[in-house]
């Protein structure tokens, strides 16, 4: 309605409109970025590991003393947990996805032609991991008891069967990924493995990887002290299973012991912990610079109100009704916000830039700026409200004092 | 145009409570001329906060325009205020960071007038009072004597029926309150009703009818006949 | 003078509660956000060993296979070259180290066997990184030679296993073998942990120290990254230690200009015997690094740091621009009084003077009240990350909290300069008749 007017008064009190845009627009550049940042992780975090998550949990073993004999405990161990009702399946392996630490190699059409390789993430395990995982195979046969190899560290495993997932086909065989069954693929040192199976998704041990989705399964059991053991059970009884492992698994009095016995989702949780605590601070930065930026147009509309008492006076005399009033200031906030998220979105612009020269992040999508732009003009009609309905309330009879 | 049966206005704090008016009645005739004079105190600015529905009495009965205005919300107050009355106050009161055009569109902007015919308006009541080469200019300036006339071009841009002022010529030297004086007469002989609070008795003297309050009550009411032609 | 006027903005505050409140507080959330993220990057990237970190050096070799692409040279050693970098020169200090785990049996039957994460490292491990000792030492060069199974502890180790008291010449069971303990740490945490940036820059260290060439000879379970470029022709222990599989850090310790090339001509030469012999075909830019040229390197501050400094040098301008404003706010408010004081004679200078110690003032209060926020986010920060890493070090020093106030008070004082200059400036006749 007045527009022209209070722009024209604003541009007579620039600093104080200066202050309040600049504020307005760093703290839209902090805001749209950070939330841009926090959604980056987000996406990361909720990525599927190919796992039937709820429901898993891991426990290893590891022998020591000159008695223990691990394949004879291993074989003990898998059949007492297998025989606990509300068990799904368990099997024994050599690492455990997204955990952080695990085993790759390089796998190519053609044998010792590295430049040619494709990075995987390489697992070993027995008959039961499909099912003991939940992964989906898609393509294919799972493992047979014939297939899983077992012996020592220096056992020979020059030949051998794997499952891929199908974004290690596709990497390997792109544009047929889905008919790589039957096919061999090559890995250093002469190796051979037959391709038997494709399994839907399937994560690596490292979350950071830039081939997170390549995975190879390999039937194989190595002797080396320390046993891995991966259950699935039926849902809601995990958590009560991981409790009857342990205590049934120590009864048995082998000289070892037993760690490390976690639900999948809270190593999961541990591989993200930093991208979650990421999240957090910048909840909390964005938390405090909203409230500091509101609690700023508020001193200054409290301030700049009660320097013009007498003008509100004198516009009420006049014949302005009181929803006038109240129009006038948040339309004036309007304007200072609206010119602070115009600085704000190119700020943002820029930093995003910066953001993504630095630490090679993918560029902000477009919506970012504009949704940043109404937040704040949300938040800046919000904070003056308050001050803007004590001006409301001025009394008109003020116009006529004389002080 | 204006009745005022039996207002009293009373202030009250904690300790006191003060009688600003007491059974005050007034009746003021359509194109009269009114200085109200009286001490510091007296009631003269409770009685034109009144009269102008800038504040409302304790008790008592007002007809304004032959509306009874003693039971109108603060909204139609306002309303009533910017159609049917103009202020002029002592300090003026102009919006310092608003050029002369801006200021005079103060209660035109608040009675939702469009924007041609306003631009009209506005440029009519800065010719009337010689500013309209001026416009573009700020209040700081301008003098006095032009800031008073701005603000009567304000107070007349909505063409009021009733016209209150407030010391108008409180804050100006002899001269150039003669000059904002003669402008009032010659609203005033156009038709608009004008009362006037002043301190001034040689101003008083030479209006049609003076008004002189003590302590919230009218303790004169004077016509001068000669000038009533 | 000083004094009088610090009462002068202490009643000032009194006079403006709500505003001069909120300013203390924008201070305090801007100062205190600011320094939680500067003692994060101060100690990430602050050098953990300043005494020694010119000196102490780790070698980069040229590993790799230039026909694998992308491939980055592993930071750390094959089994072949440490056994040789330990051999070429005794002149100096030097270790190969790596971690093991293993199983400790403690004497009797009140504690179960436990889990521990042990390193293997050289004689001079002890001496080259300023390790503190509690009780006893390290052991000598002739017990790495002699495959010795000395032991030292950290003092969490010898705290659980002998409840803190000597232990040295005690006997541990270990990975099945009887080890001599022959000293126990002090407390130690060097952050980040640098002698190891592979495993985790900010893990805790370990617990159980032995010579190196035991994980080999013991067979020991080895830990830590291990990085292959080329795979173990056959099977076997033997066919791992042959093959191109890095997993050793080395360090050696140079104590001048004249060592490091001394030594480095050592390396270098090394590097042209191996590369005529097939070996080490990808170059690199340097072989030599010191302990800072090297956490630069290995990129061990992290970039979550690095974004959130940018982010809270941004809070703190907010934070900042929002005291430029309602110091604005309150020293033009109070014009009045300037004209007051300007008509009884006070001079500009004085005046500037009275209200630049009112913003310290201010900036004292949110410098005070920005520690206590700092304290707050820091231990929040560590809640967060729980177990993750060491935390320890994430902690307000002295040095710490006198930056902080000594930054809130400048940065108030700045921010005051355009409201109080704008405030003293004004005509005084202007504010006696406004009124």
């Amino acid at each position: 309605m007045e527009f022209g007017p209070i722009l024209r008064a604003l541009l007579r009190n620039k600093l104080g409109v200066m202050l309040i845009a600049l504020q307005i627009a760093f703290t839209m550049t902090v805001t749209v970025n950070a939330v841009y940042i926090i959604d980056q992780r987000s996406e990361r975090m909720a990525r599927p590991s190919g796992l039937d998550e709820a429901n898993i949990f891991h426990l290893s073993s590891v022998g020591y003393g000159n008695n223990f004999n691990e394949s004879v405990a291993s074989t003990e161990d898998l059949a007492l947990i297998k025989a606990i009702p509300g068990v799904v399946d368990v099997t024994v392996m050599n690492a455990i996805p997204v955990s952080g630490s695990g085993s790759s190699t390089g796998v190519g059409i053609e044998p010792d032609r590295p430049e040619t390789s494709v990075q995987t993430a390489m697992y070993t395990s027995d008959e039961n991991v499909l099912n003991a995982l939940g992964l989906n195979l898609v393509s294919g046969r799972a493992f047979s008891t014939n297939d899983v190899r077992r012996g020592g560290r220096d056992m020979e495993r020059s030949h051998s069967v794997a499952i891929l997932t199908t974004a290690l086909a596709e990497r390997i065989y792109p544009g047929e990924g889905m008919q790589a069954v039957g096919r061999t693929i090559h890995s250093p040192g002469g190796r051979t493995m037959e391709i038997i199976g494709l399994v839907e998704r399937l994560q690596t041990p490292w979350p950071e990887s830039s081939f997170i989705e390549q995975s190879m399964l390999i039937p194989e059991v190595v002797d080396d002290g320390s046993t891995l053991y991966i259950v699935r059970t039926v849902p809601g009884e995990r958590d009560r299973i991981m409790t009857e492992v342990e205590e049934l698994l120590a009864a048995q009095g082998h000289e070892r012991i037993l760690r490390n016995n976690r639900a999948f989702e809270e190593t999961r949780e541990n591989s993200y912990r930093l991208d979650s605590v990421m999240a957090t601070i910048l909840y909390v930065v964005i938390g405090t610079l909203m409230f500091i930026t509101a609690m700023g147009i508020v001193g200054l509309a409290v301030f700049s109100i009660n320097r013009r008492r007498k003008q509100i006076g004198t516009r009420r005399a006049l014949g302005a009704t009181r929803p006038d009033i109240l129009r006038y200031f948040l339309l004036e906030n309007l304007l200072i916000s609206g010119s602070g998220v115009v600085l704000g979105a190119v700020l943002t612009l820029a930093f995003n830039m910066f953001l993504v020269q630095t630490f090679d992040m993918p560029r902000i999508d477009w919506f970012y700026a504009p949704v940043g732009m109404l937040l704040l003009i949300i938040l800046g009609q919000l904070a003056s409200l308050a001050p803007a309905a004590k001006a409301s309330g001025i009394a008109p009879a003020l116009a006529t004092r004389s002080v | 145009m204006l009745k005022m049966h039996n207002i009293n206005k009373v202030f009250r704090t904690e300790v006191v409570e003060t009688h600003a008016l007491r059974d005050f009645s007034l009746h003021v005739a359509e194109g009269e001329f009114v200085t109200v004079t009286g001490p510091s105190g007296c009631g003269k600015t409770t009685f034109l906060n009144i009269a102008g529905l800038l504040e409302t009495a304790s008790s008592g009965q007002y007809l304004l325009d032959g509306e009874d205005v003693s039971a109108l919300n603060d909204f139609q107050r306002a309303k009533m205020r910017n159609q049917k009355i103009g202020f002029i106050f002592q300090s003026f009161n102009l919006m310092p960071d608003l050029n002369l055009f801006d200021n005079v569109d103060v209660p035109l902007r608040y009675r939702g007038v469009k924007a041609a015919e306003r631009k009209d308006r506005i440029e009519r009541a800065l010719d009337a009072v010689g500013l309209l080469s001026r416009k573009k200019h700020l209040p700081a300036q301008l003098s006095g004597g032009q800031q008073q006339r701005v603000a009567i071009a304000r107070a007349l841009v909505g063409e009021p029926r009733f016209l209150l002022a407030d010391e108008p010529t409180g804050n100006l030297d002899s001269n150039t309150a003669e000059g904002v004086m003669e402008l009032l007469h010659s609203i005033n002989s156009q038709g608009t009703t004008i009362i006037m609070v002043t301190h001034d008795a040689v101003l008083a003297s030479r209006s049609a009818r003076n008004i002189q309050i003590l302590d919230g009550r009218i303790i004169d009411d004077r016509r001068a006949h000669q000038k009533a032609a | 003078m000083f004094f009088y006027y610090v009462r002068l903005a202490l009643l000032s505050y009194r006079r403006n509660p709500v505003l001069s409140s909120l300013m203390v507080l924008a201070v305090a959330v801007g100062i205190g956000a600011y320094m939680v993220i500067f003692t994060m990057n101060y100690y990430m990237g602050g050098d953990p060993i300043p005494r020694k970190s010119e000196q102490l050096h780790h070698i980069q070799f040229d590993y790799g296979n230039p026909d694998i692409p992308n491939f980055n040279p592993p930071p750390q050693l094959t089994w072949i070259d440490a056994t040789a970098m330990l051999e070429q020169t005794t002149a100096y200090p030097r270790t190969a180290t790596s971690k093991f785990v293993a199983i400790i049996e403690p004497p009797g039957s009140e504690v179960r066997p436990f889990f521990v994460n042990g390193r293997g490292n050289s004689a001079d491990f002890f001496s080259m990184f300023d390790v503190p000792f509690q009780y006893g030492g390290g052991w000598d060069r002739s017990a790495d030679l002699n495959r010795d199974l000395v032991v030292v502890l950290s003092y969490e180790l010898n705290e659980r296993l002998f409840g803190g008291r000597d232990s040295v010449g005690e006997t541990l069971v270990m990975h099945g073998l009887n080890f001599t303990v022959t000293g126990v740490m002090n407390r130690w945490q060097p952050a980040p942990k640098f002698y190891d940036v592979n495993n985790g820059s900010f893990d805790p260290i370990e617990e159980a120290y032995i010579p190196w060439e035991l994980i080999i000879s013991q067979e020991l379970n080895r830990s830590g990254s291990t990085n292959c470029w080329q795979a173990p022709e056959g099977t076997g222990l033997q066919a791992f230690l042959n093959a191109e599989c890095a997993w050793i850090q080395f360090w050696v310790e140079l104590p001048d200009a004249n060592a490091r090339d001394d030594y480095s001509v050592l390396v270098d030469n090394y590097v042209a015997e191996q590369r005529a012999l097939g070996r080490m075909r990808q170059p690199v830019e340097q072989r030599l690094y010191n302990v800072n040229e090297w956490m630069t390197y290995q990129e061990v501050h992290p970039d979550e740091t690095r974004i959130l400094a940018a982010l809270a040098a941004m809070l703190l301008a907010v934070c900042l621009l929002n005291t430029v404003g309602l110091l604005l706010s309150k020293f033009l408010g109070k014009s009045g009084e300037i004209g007051v004081r300007q008509a009884l004679g006070a001079h500009r200078g004085s005046l500037f003077v009275q209200h630049l110690i009112e913003a310290g003032v201010i900036g004292a209060m949110g410098g005070v009240l920005g520690i206590g926020v700092a304290a707050l986010g820091l231990e929040g920060i560590k809640v967060l990350i729980g177990g993750l890493m060491i935390t320890e070090w994430m902690r307000l020093d002295f040095t710490v909290m006198a930056i902080t106030i000594v930054l809130a008070i400048v940065s108030t004082i700045i921010a005051g300069l355009y409201p109080i200059w704008r405030a003293c400036t004004i005509n005084p006749s202007v504010h006696l008749k406004s009124q």
